[in-house]
């Protein structure tokens, strides 16, 4: 290996992948190590991309440049477009995709990224001089020298997988774990945390009898995750939905001591929102059934995955507990459901750059940061890749804020709150969400990307022109029409005609008339995209929320632009109350704004802060 | 882009002279509304004398100063009124503002506001966190206080109520595929419309809640040397009005106050009513009438050493539609009064039976409620606060239908966070954790 490097990202997931990219794209030499080439973006749990929230963090990747989205596109199975009836800024995109094809693609891509080079070796130490990194230390003894260090490990770190009585410290699916960094970690003083999680069996497609399960069908016509892909991907295959029963439970039941959820044997923190089948029974008693979904691994459709059936319990508990499903009589499970126990960091001991507060050039993305899921891994990836090549180059760092991005709400509640289990976006922790849409993530983002240097020129050109056609629509539907027209459609539609109805924007406020009504009845808006027009209609019809929602978030900044110092002894101000002083001290807030999000911090603590600052300031 | 607010800027309390600050963009406009003076044409740090209007067609004769921004406390647009002291007239003014469209201040709002525009000094924000010490030591106080305790546990329930529903509306949006009782429209306007009720409840109490903080405003009406004084003097126990056998002596209004049972009641001694052509009197006999009509409570003073005449027969028939306590003075006398109604006898020379009449104005005032245990509301600020959520719950019930369910969700939000104004909660924590306790939940 070439003795020098600018970056070297440790772990070739979701998070390292980006990562590696961002940096490499950006024109920093990288060096991504992995523990195996073979594992490069795998898919370790669900064969799925998006889903609520997710579907818009993967579209804000893709946005500022990142790879995800287009990876993605490029193995759909099924697309689906989920809460279509419930407002649009929950409409969330989520597709199966070929699990295999998305490691092969993801897998190309790096290997014909310029300035990228790829390494299968394991890192066991990272190097430091004078609170700043100098190199990585590999498994064959090996120094590799670098400026700058992304860690990604993901579930790998000292990992150890449990099936009932059975543990064997390993990474997921057999993979190999690391087991070297973690004190390398601990001694440089990051508190590491315990958490754990899971995931179902994977069996045979022709074991089961389809006849028992429900269809669950792609939907046509819908919106990719990247802004670039131009070609409709075809629904390849569907899902299934099928339920466990009473049976089923008395197994779990009547096997719980086997159980190392509650045994004692596994010590992680698991994730709430994705329990173990015996943790949905015990703690759920009175649901006589659980849904589970059948979803294929890749395109052979052969291996499915049993989304919503993940589970500890010893293997022929699960046998029993498996085939108690209907329809999974005769099931053969080719791998059996497990737990894994892995090491993470506390994520509080990181600044909102993803960097830590006291090793710079140190960074951190994905599941070490106490998240769970791909797109959550991804989207840290490609912002600690962005923040570790302006770090290397001298350059502002880029902090979303949480009105700009999903992003910016995970990495900020991560860094501010931290977290006790597993974290997983949701739109309710996004407190901004009708502006944060999957629709309009390009609006948001790809400027941002552009400035930073990830948006391409071809990318750009779509952007520029999407824009120009929102302006013009923009200007179309401020135009009048025949008011005879406008009250017959209205009229027929159970609108009335009045005020302003002959203006086609003030006729779109209504709420029985859509952008759809006005194109087809009316012969209105040829030769925009759909996209566009979905957009416009959004806006005019939001206008109010979106507008309260403005109002808010004005509010916010406010705090968000007071900006507070790193050192700072909060002890000092008398008028803070001592939880505050203690909490304020152990975080050091950047902003005002982030310090009021801390809990245990209260408006009043705010307040006297608020005040405290203009004395500091005056000094 | 900041809204315009108010608040009173000297201590609350009985004082020569209230400050009242309002900053903010919609100051002078407002100021120009409710300030009635010729000559103001809003030139910057001058003070204009001038009228300001306080509602129900009464106004403070007080000053008015405009701080143009950026030059003011804040660093905005400020208007100052120089009232005279006291609880009533400055809380009136700020109603009156707050009608115009400012809004009252949360605690350390103004500086807030001068630091955010840099016009913060030393001095002034030393001042300004000993003001926010004392006032959370004065909550702290207040919170043990039963009643007040009794609100935050109100409010409590109400929030956690939309905790509820938000939960179910959270986890429909974020787990659209999970089999669960999602709830309907309809379900979550059932549950704010039992919200919507508790809230108007507590509104009902404000009238009173007031009451208890300003006290009881009883005017002290009748003729001419019925003995009105004599009976404020009674009732105050000393000499605070001047007694004489002369027609017409109370020309002013004199007022005095005392505690009863705990709570408050001013009394106000007027001017005799009758026809006269003095000038100075006849000023006297309308603020009387005006009085009469503004106090929570009449006492109709007759002499009942004497018939009525015309002019007992015609105040009987002002106090007519008013809570009011029908007084028959000089029952030492022999009586020859020709009267039936409903009336308590006393003798405010000899100071008899005063104290029986103190129990009846109390029972009208708050009748035979127990006022220990039950929520009354008496801060003007969570007064504002739960109109304010009731206004958005009623708007929520008009268009719940029309708009799809992530804008409800907002809805909902803006009123749980509207009601943590009271209780200084927030939203967020409080709805993911109910949504993974109470829902089962996959991937």
């Amino acid at each position: 290996m070439d003795g020098f490097y600018d970056a070297v990202v440790i772990g070739s997931g979701h998070a390292g992948c980006e990562a590696a990219l961002a940096l490499s794209r950006l024109n920093n030499k990288t060096l991504l190590t992995t523990l195996n080439l073979d594992s490069i973006a795998f898919l370790a749990c669900n064969p799925s991309i998006g889903g609520t929230a997710k579907g818009q963090l993967a579209s804000e990747i893709d946005a500022l440049g990142g790879e995800m989205g287009i990876n993605a596109d490029k193995n759909i199975l099924q697309l689906r477009m989920l809460n279509m009836g419930k407002g649009v800024a929950v409409h969330s995109l989520r597709a199966q995709v070929d699990k295999h094809a998305y490691h092969a693609t993801m897998k190309e891509t790096l290997e014909n990224q310029k300035n990228l080079f790829i390494k299968q070796c394991e890192v066991v130490d990272i190097i430091t001089k004078d609170g700043k990194v100098t190199g990585v230390k590999t498994n064959f003894g090996e120094v590799i020298n670098c400026r700058s260090i992304v860690v990604c490990t993901g579930v790998y770190l000292d990992s150890r997988i449990i099936i009932g009585e059975y543990t064997k410290s390993s990474g997921p699916n057999g993979f190999v774990n690391a087991v070297g960094l973690s004190e390398s970690l601990k001694n440089l003083g990051f508190e590491i945390l315990r958490f754990k999680t899971g995931t179902p069996a994977r069996v045979l497609s022709s074991s089961i009898n389809y006849n028992k399960f429900e269809v669950q069908e792609g939907d046509e016509g819908i919106q990719t995750f990247s802004y670039l892909t131009k070609k409709q991907p075809k629904n390849a295959c569907v899902c299934y939905l099928g339920y466990t029963n009473e049976k089923t439970h008395e197994i779990i039941r009547n096997n719980l001591s086997r159980a190392p959820m509650f045994s004692g044997a596994i010590k992680g923190v698991g994730p709430r929102y994705c329990p173990s089948m015996e943790d949905k029974v015990v703690r759920f008693s009175d649901k006589a059934r659980h849904q589970i979904f059948l979803e294929p691994e890749d395109k052979f459709c052969n291996e499915i995955y049993v989304q919503g059936f993940s589970s500890s319990m010893p293997v022929d508990v699960q046998e029993q507990m498996y085939k108690s499903v209907e329809g999974f009589e005769n099931v053969q499970i080719l791998r059996n459901a497990y737990a894994i126990e892995y090491d993470c960091i506390n994520s509080l001991a990181l600044l909102p750059t993803l960097e830590a507060k006291h090793i710079k050039g140190l960074f951190f993305a994905g599941q070490i940061n106490g998240t769970s899921g791909y797109e959550e891994a991804g989207a840290q990836g490609i912002i600690a890749g962005i923040n570790a090549s302006n770090y290397l180059n001298n350059k502002e760092p880029l902090i979303l804020r949480r009105d700009e991005a999903y992003i910016g709400v995970l990495i900020d509640d991560l860094v501010t709150k931290g977290t006790n289990e597993p974290y997983r976006m949701m739109t309710s922790r996004a407190e901004y969400r009708l502006k944060l849409r999957q629709d309009n993530a390009d609006i948001r983002l790809t400027p941002i990307g552009r400035k930073i240097g990830l948006v391409s020129d071809d990318r750009y050109k779509i952007f520029s022109k999407k824009l120009k056609s929102i302006e013009k629509l923009n200007k179309e539907i401020d135009k009048k029409i025949d008011s005879k027209i406008a009250k017959s459609f209205l009229e027929s539609h159970n609108e009335s005609f009045s005020g302003n109805a002959c203006v086609i924007r003030e006729m779109l406020k209504r709420s029985n008339i859509t952008i759809d009504l006005l194109c087809k009845e009316l012969n209105l808006f040829g030769g925009y995209s759909k996209q566009v027009l979905k957009y416009v209609e959004t806006e005019v019809k939001y206008e109010g929320y979106l507008k309260r929602q403005e109002f808010l978030i004005e509010q916010a900044k406010r705090n968000e632009d007071i900006k507070l110092s790193a050192d700072f002894d909060y002890t000092q101000i008398k008028g803070l109350r001592l939880e505050a002083q203690q909490k304020l001290n152990k975080f050091k807030p950047l902003s005002l704004g982030q310090a009021s999000r801390i809990s245990g911090v209260s408006p009043a603590d705010i307040s006297v802060l608020t005040v405290f600052l203009s004395l500091k300031k005056d000094k | 882009m900041l809204d315009t607010i108010i608040a009173q800027a000297t201590p609350i309390g009985k004082s020569g002279v209230g400050v009242i600050r309002m900053s903010g963009e919609k100051s002078l406009e407002i100021a120009k509304q409710v300030f009635l003076c010729k000559n103001f044409v809003s030139k910057p740090n001058y003070m204009y004398l001038g009228k300001i209007d306080i509602g129900q067609e009464l106004s403070d004769l007080g000053f008015c100063v405009y701080f143009k921004a950026p030059h003011s406390y804040t660093g905005e647009d400020v208007i100052e009124f120089q009232c005279h002291g006291g609880m009533l007239v400055a809380e009136k003014i700020i109603n009156k503002c707050v009608e115009k469209g400012a809004r009252r201040a949360l605690a350390g709002e103004f500086s807030k506001r001068a630091f955010l525009n840099g016009k913060m000094s030393l001095d002034q924000a030393e001042g300004v966190i000993d003001t926010i010490n004392a006032e959370t030591e004065n909550q702290l106080k207040a919170s043990s206080n039963l009643t007040k305790g009794n609100l935050f546990k109100e409010v409590n329930k109400m929030q956690e109520s939309l905790t509820d529903v938000l939960s179910e509306v959270e986890v429909n949006l974020d787990y659209p595929e999970h089999d669960i009782e999602y709830e309907t429209k309809e379900n979550i306007l059932t549950k704010l419309n039992k919200i919507l009720i508790d809230v108007e409840n507590l509104l009902i109490t404000s009238s009173t809640g007031l009451k208890i903080k300003n006290g009881i405003n009883i005017a002290i009406v009748g003729k001419t040397n019925v003995g009105k004084s004599s009976l404020l003097n009674a009732l105050l126990n000393y000499e605070q009005a001047i007694v004489t056998d002369i027609e017409g002596t109370t020309r002013d209004i004199v007022t005095g106050s005392i505690e009863y049972k705990g709570f408050i009641f001013n009394f106000f001694d007027t001017a005799g009513i009758r026809q006269t052509k003095d000038e100075i009197e006849n000023i006297g006999i309308l603020k009387a009438r005006e009085l009469l009509q503004s106090s929570d409570i009449v006492l109709l003073v007759l002499d009942s050493s004497k018939e009525l005449n015309n002019q007992d027969k015609e105040n009987l028939e002002l106090i007519k539609n008013k809570k009011s306590i029908v007084v028959l003075n000089k029952c030492d006398l022999p009586s020859k009064i020709n009267f039936n109604g409903d009336c308590v006898k006393i003798s405010a020379k000899q100071n008899l039976f005063t104290e029986e009449l103190k129990e009846k104005i109390y029972n009208l005032s708050f009748g035979t409620q127990n006022i220990a245990n039950q929520i009354i509301l008496t801060n003007s600020r969570h007064i504002e606060i739960l109109k304010e959520v009731k206004e958005l719950l009623n708007n929520l019930q008009n268009t719940i239908f029309d708009v799809p369910l992530d804008c409800v969700s907002l809805d909902i939000k803006t009123v749980w966070e509207k009601l943590g104004e009271i209780t200084g909660n927030t939203a967020n924590e409080s709805i993911i954790d109910k949504i993974f306790s109470k829902f089962c939940l996959g991937k």
